[in-house]
């Protein structure tokens, strides 16, 4: 029998009394949990310069392998595009991206993802945990992970931006047993996020008064009675003034025209735009959604319009990266629930397929230029270096340097940071 | 009702002979906290605290100010007691035991069987009229939602979709306190007391069970079951071998099951993923054996659970870890509490009102000076432990504060005393119809004010389907309460609201008094006296903003976000 739940087994390594003695520094507000082998390690990562950063660009429905990294022109399920040339000699991309072609000397692509999952909701959940979705045992995201792991409690932006078409999103339970600490924050449409303006019932003096007379009866209340929690409690107000402060940041009208041009006059330009300027400005993990590549029928007339907006506007995003040096302390990963599938049904749609599709990868950790895995002629099949999800996950968190074997408590339960059934994808990291 | 101990006391600290002569529950409890502690006890809250905390635990709301000062002045010294059972008979009581086994039981789930107003109409019923709390599990557990009557009580299951292993996990975790989710896989590799025996002991109750497509009223979703389906599995460290379990509780042998003859399985059988109903349902032997004398897990969690949430801390923490690496802080305490419960006949209403009789419910959060952080370690319970508010706590606590309930209450009595004369004097000439009045009024009120607590409990709850026993601060909270909508703009209303009723006192000390009253439940001190003034002198021109200013400070004051 499999097990569903992923708890890790093998790595139950830590002692009882380690575990209540974390338990025990635990309050009541505040994860019931210890951490074993995470001892700060983005307050040490932040003290050494090394902050990393995760960005996932999200192509939301299942974008089609075949129209974007693993072409297979003049075959039966090819479609009506060609292939191109890339800035990597012998690497052949879709020539709906010709832009991001000239990329291809930064990134790195894995062909051969085969992740058995061709439903959306569970795809979306397994590419983002690492793990089959379990009923009843959630697991965090990797952007709350990054949240929790890889952000400095003094940074005043939170650790897990997730901007969408609309701004909208209810990622309340992201973060699972990590706490909502480490949900999402969602942006989009050119909005900061929500509550982050000055009530309009407050002038700038009386704000000052009003948060200056908080500080005062929190100071008298905590001679007393200070514990983690009214700590814990207190802070979230300053986190937010900082927050506050930081708002421009999430207004790319800052930026020049050019730019803007440069990155395409539509949201997915504007929000791949916002991500560089959240990244520059020191976020964690910012996701961006491109919306919505479920093309079960007219694939290719989509694909030709979707994948146009992308191309340029990710080309844009990777060349300021690269030009502004994050890009070696970024990882870049673009993804989907899975792929299309390589039969071109009646309706000139392709359908889901998670049995042969292309993850793609940048910067930070990743052997730029790479191409690992292979699908068959028709693109029916992985033939050479199959991964799955867990190994997709493993690879990230190795990349920016998170260990994926470190375990950790909650609830009594010792869990694995990714799943303990895949590995890292050696030949994609540096 | 008073519960008598009617347990023997297994320990000798326990069975002395209680200093106030008789053998009441809260007695023995404050005996079995204080023993060996002498000299390292907090003081008694103070009457603004004790007033504040027993309300929010009691009622979910904070005391009017108008409230506040009656109990202040009142000279009495039997008054908190009657407090507090004054405040077990508000309909108010029965709507906090509402949310709080709500939260407790389908933990935030979205309500996509059963409506909320349904299910949560149950359990109020329930809580109103102190049904004995073992009958009510019973219930839930037993409906399968095919029955109109007993629908809402089917929600427990019908919310998980009848899943076999969500089940056993949060039936486990929820009434036996044990988070055995590991167990599915192997014996826990810490705990030497959560077997895999365990988990699929309870499984096989499950395992036939389902979410049928039809079978509920109006083609509704129902649980169906299968007559047939055992119950082996494999521990992932020994896959060579296998094993083959009935349904039992944790380490009891496996229930009988009568013999089923063949060809007459079902009642109706199954067809398609329409509903079946065996002759012999393995799901129904599980509510009568998990509530009996047999399982003492019900009854020591339940107890310890309520426990937690009048004290801050279960005697067993977190709740559901009950194992003998985890034990209780007071053991024989535990045991207490769980069979006083049952001998009651499980009275939710007295056991309750007891813990808020002890001398430990009523301590002060301030620690006395010179204990060490030792002393004052929380499984001791030498002070008081300050519990964070639930959201919904917190959304009514604000909305009583500003002002907002009592107006809306003024609206609600309003429409239904004033509107229509003869209403009025029908419900004030007999007395049964003038309690039916009052609790018309809550149900109104609440009608119209619910909406108001979803944006608290959005940004305040734990995610739906985990344990919201723990919560997190964080920066969204701040911020939807530093400049969210609804605040900012209570904040601001004139009138009978906090804000109108501060503008319209001229002395500053006068609008320091109802504003710590309104806020935090007590009289400001001399020094916080001053700095309202101060404030005043150098803010007040524009007096609505002044008023609105403070009150904001004073609701995102650590004092107001924890129960203390």
């Amino acid at each position: 029998m499999r097990c569903e739940y992923a708890c890790n087994s093998a790595e139950h390594t830590l002692s009882r009394r380690r575990f209540l003695g974390g338990m025990a520094a635990a309050g009541t507000v505040g994860m019931a949990g210890g951490f074993s082998r995470f001892l700060q390690p983005a307050a040490a990562a932040a003290m050494n310069g090394k902050q990393k950063h995760l960005l996932v660009v999200w192509l939301a429905g299942g974008a089609s392998q075949l129209e974007t990294w693993d072409p297979k022109p003049k075959t039966i399920t090819g479609g009506p595009f060609r292939s191109i040339e890339t800035s990597v000699p012998g690497v052949r991309i879709s020539e709906l991206m010709p832009k991001t072609a000239r990329q291809m000397h930064r990134m790195a692509l894995v062909r051969g993802v085969n992740t058995h999952e061709d439903d959306h909701g569970k795809g979306q959940v397994l590419m983002h945990t690492g793990r089959p979705e379990a009923p009843g045992n959630p697991q965090p995201h990797l952007g709350s992970l990054a949240a929790r792991f890889m952000t400095d409690e003094s940074n005043p932006l939170p650790g897990y931006i997730h901007i969408t078409p609309g701004g909208g999103g209810s990622g309340t339970s992201e973060a699972a047993f990590l706490g909502p600490k480490y949900n999402a924050m969602f942006v989009g449409n050119g909005q900061p996020p929500a509550n982050t303006a000055r009530s309009g019932w407050f002038d700038e003096p009386g704000d000052v008064a009003r948060h200056t007379m908080r500080r005062q009866l929190n100071d008298r209340f905590a001679t007393r009675r200070r514990t983690a929690d009214t700590e814990a409690y207190t802070s979230t107000y300053d986190q937010a003034q900082q927050l506050m402060a930081r708002r421009d940041v999430f207004d790319v009208t800052k930026e020049p025209a050019e730019v803007l041009a440069r990155y395409g006059t539509h949201d997915f330009g504007r929000h791949c735009m916002l991500a560089r300027r959240l990244i520059e400005a020191g976020s964690t993990y910012v996701q961006v959604s491109h919306s919505n590549y479920d093309t079960h029928n007219e694939n290719f007339s989509f694909h030709l319009e979707q994948v146009g907006e992308f191309d340029q506007s990710f080309a844009a995003l990777l060349d300021d990266l690269a030009q502004r040096g994050l890009l070696e302390h970024t990882l870049v990963v673009v993804m989907s629930e899975f792929g299309r599938t390589p039969t071109i049904n009646q309706l000139y749609g392709r359908d889901h397929w998670s049995k042969a599709w292309s993850v793609a990868m940048a910067g930070c950790g990743i052997t730029a230029g790479n191409v690992v895995g292979k699908t068959n002629e028709k693109g029916t099949e992985v033939v050479d270096r199959e991964v799955g999800a867990g190994h997709l996950f493993h690879t990230m968190l190795s990349a920016v340097g998170l260990d994926p074997k470190a375990g950790y408590e909650v609830d009594g339960r010792s869990i694995q940071i990714a799943d303990p059934a895949a590995a890292p994808i050696k030949e994609l990291l540096i | 009702m008073r519960i008598l101990v009617v347990v023997v006391l297994a320990a000798g600290m326990l069975a002395a002979p209680s200093a106030h002569g008789g053998n009441l529950l809260r007695d023995a409890i404050d005996q079995a906290i204080e023993a060996g502690q002498a000299g390292k006890l907090g003081p008694p809250a103070t009457d603004g605290e004790f007033l504040r905390r027993v309300t929010l635990d009691l009622t979910g709301l904070i005391p009017t100010s108008a409230e506040a000062r009656a109990f202040l002045d009142d000279p009495s010294p039997y008054k908190r007691e009657r407090l507090i059972d004054s405040l077990v008979d508000r309909p108010e009581y029965a709507r906090r035991m509402q949310v709080v086994f709500d939260v407790m039981w389908l933990e935030r789930r979205p309500n996509a069987q059963v409506p909320a107003d349904a299910w949560r109409g149950y359990l109020r019923k329930q809580f109103a009229a102190n049904r004995p709390l073992d009958q009510v599990v019973r219930e839930i557990l037993s409906a399968d939602g095919s029955d109109p009557k007993t629908r809402p009580a089917a929600a427990f299951a019908l919310e998980r979709a009848g899943d076999p292993h969500v089940m056993t996990r949060d039936v486990a975790r929820i009434f036996l306190g044990r988070d055995i989710t590991c167990s599915q896989c192997h014996d826990h590799i810490l705990y030497d007391d959560y077997k895999q025996s365990h988990y699929y002991g309870l499984f096989a109750f499950f395992n036939r069970t389902y979410l049928a497509d039809n079978g509920g009223p109006d083609g509704k979703a129902a649980l169906g079951e299968h007559a047939e389906g055992d119950v082996t599995y494999k521990s992932v460290f020994k896959k060579k071998v296998t094993s083959t379990t009935g349904p039992h509780v944790i380490d009891a042998t496996d229930v009988k099951e009568a013999p089923i003859t063949k060809g007459e399985e079902y009642w109706a059988y199954p067809v398609g993923k329409g509903r079946a109903v065996p002759r012999q349902s393995r799901r129904a032997l599980l509510p009568a054996l998990l509530t009996s004398e047999q399982t003492p897990e019900f009854r020591r969690t339940l107890a310890n659970r309520l426990w937690a949430m009048m004290m801050g801390r279960g005697l067993v923490h977190p709740v559901d870890l009950d194992h003998s690496d985890n034990p209780a802080s007071h053991p024989e305490l535990l045991v207490l509490l769980g069979d006083s419960l049952a001998t009651s006949g499980y009275d939710l209403k007295a056991f309750l009102r007891e813990l808020a009789k002890t001398r430990a419910y009523s301590r002060s959060s301030e620690p006395p000076p010179g204990l060490s952080p030792g002393d004052l370690a929380p499984e001791k319970f030498t002070v008081a432990i300050m519990k964070p508010l639930t959201p919904e706590q917190m959304g009514w606590a604000v909305m009583g504060a500003t002002g907002v309930v009592s107006n809306y209450k003024l609206a609600v009595e309003h429409d239904l005393y004033e509107v229509n004369p003869k209403l009025r004097d029908l419900i004030k000439s007999d007395p049964r119809r003038t309690q039916l009045g009052i609790e018309l009024a809550e149900e109104e009120l609440h009608r119209r004010l619910d909406p108001s607590i979803n944006g608290f409990v959005q940004h305040f709850a734990r995610p739906p389907g985990q344990a919201q026993d723990a919560q997190t601060s964080t920066v969204n909270q701040a911020l939807f309460l530093t400049n969210g909508d609804p605040l900012q703009t209570w904040l601001s209303n004139g009138g009978t609201y906090l804000n109108g009723r501060l503008v319209a006192l001229a002395d500053p000390s006068s609008v320091a008094e109802e504003l710590y009253l309104s806020t935090l439940t007590r009289r400001p001190t001399p020094e916080e006296r001053d700095e309202v003034t101060r404030y005043l002198a150098d803010r007040g021109k524009d007096r609505p903003r002044a008023m609105r200013e403070l009150a904001w400070a004073l609701l995102t004051s650590t004092e107001f976000r924890f129960n203390h």
